[in-house]
């Protein structure tokens, strides 16, 4: 393998040597018109023409080499430009053309019109912000109505229920206050009525006290 | 080097070569009319393309306002390519997102065929089927194809005013300025080219030497370069872009 490696590196060493048998090496790197079936000898005597210690070398391994794989490396070149270069570019500019019509443009459109179409929607999104704003004010102002309705209902109540128990009140006081002068009035009768029994009485207990003082 | 060379003779007299199998730099070769073409390469993009063009067809068919699964995944890939578009050349993004896009996902889709479909199922006569970008020529054609891109920008908004930027901030840096122009491609390709080109070959070297276990790190480490090579390269195409068409300061 490393033969392969080695021997594909020919037109290489080709630009960097500066050996004057320069020429020779073209033939054999670029080979169409070499014979396929070039023998490992002949092959040695024409690399050994080159003196460069590297090419020797290479071309030792090459002359260890099975002759079939002689023959592949004859072929085998990294830097071998030929119609393939025109035909990928071809190939490229078709392949790009078609990407563009099957892949980038249409989902590219697809895309933008969804990126568009969504924001459209948020921006819709933000509007509704002032309606949400202006519901929540309605619904404030009925909470606000509702309250003070509520606030004056209880007001109206809280009068009427003090109007009323006043009038309880007053009433309850003039019961008891018209219970009290009766209680009163019995008391006085009742005091007058004693005040009399011993007015009566005053007589005979004088007399008592008289008949226990004097001594009869 | 004698002893690399018997190490390496012995290791084909045991078959390893036979096993592993390693085609590096060998192409299966069509005609087309006295030209050559690479035609795994060939094979294996239109694998990917039909594999892109099919799932997006598929996915992207019916879309809904509330997006399935594979709709989901593809949204999620727009948007970041759009956002890589974006972030790179400004505000006038928008035409461009096709090319960046393309770049980024046939990259990718390559990359990630070549790791992970199984394409020693099919036999060539010659070469191996794998990633599109491990051949030189797919990733110079898109590097080639960024340049072409950045130069119709630059036009297409300034006019030959474009031309003005090779002698700002001073002509002194006329030669740079022209430089740039060459290594721009250069770097794109050669970077992609030399990633998964490298990617691969760790792997295979890595499966002939030991094959259990060890080399599934380095495969995982694969598939994530891979994403990062189709990333940078998406990006960096757009940041030419966008360079190209910026305003003079």
């Amino acid at each position: 393998m490393a033969n392969s490696i080695m021997a594909s590196s020919k037109p290489l060493i080709f630009l960097s040597s500066n050996q004057p048998s320069r020429v020779q090496i073209p033939k054999l790197a670029k080979l169409p018109q070499i014979p396929k079936s070039i023998s490992s000898s002949e092959l040695r005597t024409k690399a050994l023409s080159l003196s460069s210690a590297t090419v020797k070398s290479l071309a030792l391994i090459a002359a260890f080499a099975p002759p079939s794989m002689a023959e592949a490396m004859e072929k085998a070149q990294l830097f071998d430009f030929n119609l393939t270069l025109p035909i990928i570019v071809v190939e490229f500019l078709f392949l790009m053309f078609a990407l563009d019509k099957l892949y980038y443009s249409p989902l590219g459109n697809f895309m933008d019109q969804r990126d568009s179409a969504i924001k459209e929607k948020l921006a819709s999104v933000k509007d509704t912000s002032t309606e949400v704003k202006a519901l929540d004010e309605q619904a404030a102002a009925v909470m606000r109505a509702a309250r003070a309705e509520i606030a004056a209902a209880l007001n109206k109540m809280k009068k009427e229920t003090q109007v009323e128990v006043e009038e309880k009140l007053a009433e309850g006081r003039k019961k008891v206050e018209a219970e009290l002068q009766e209680a009163l009035l019995s008391l006085e009768k009742q005091k007058e009525e004693t005040i009399k029994a011993l007015d009566s009485q005053i007589a005979a207990l004088s007399e008592d006290i008289v008949k226990k003082v004097l001594p009869s | 080097m004698n002893v690399l060379s018997c190490s390496i003779n012995t290791l084909i007299k045991e078959g390893l070569y036979e096993i592993s199998g390693v085609e590096v730099g060998q192409h299966f070769y069509w005609q087309i009319g006295g030209f050559q073409v690479h035609a795994q390469v060939l094979i294996t993009s239109w694998v990917v393309i039909a594999i892109l063009l099919g799932s997006a067809a598929l996915v992207v068919r019916n879309p809904q306002t509330i997006p399935t699964d594979g709709q989901n995944f593809f949204e999620f890939v727009l948007e970041f390519i759009r956002d890589v578009s974006q972030t790179q050349i400004g505000e006038e993004y928008g035409p461009w997102v096709p090319f960046i896009g393309t770049l980024f996902l046939f990259i990718f889709v390559s990359n990630w065929s070549g790791a992970l479909l199984p394409w020693k199922i099919i036999q060539l006569p010659q070469g191996e089927l794998a990633a599109p970008t491990n051949d030189i020529n797919t990733t110079v054609a898109l590097a080639l194809l960024t340049s072409v891109a950045y130069f119709y920008a630059g036009l297409s908004k300034k006019g030959l005013g474009y031309f003005s930027k090779y002698i700002q901030p001073t002509p002194i840096l006329l030669p740079i300025n022209i430089l740039e122009d060459f290594t721009k491609p250069l770097s794109l390709s050669f970077r992609l080219f030399g990633n998964i080109l490298a990617d691969e070959l760790v792997v295979v070297v890595l499966v002939s030497l030991v094959p259990l276990v060890v080399p599934i790190p380095v495969m995982f480490l694969g598939l994530f370069t891979s994403g990062i090579q189709a990333l940078i390269f998406a990006t960096l195409a757009a940041a030419y872009i966008g360079e190209s068409m910026e305003g003079h300061h």
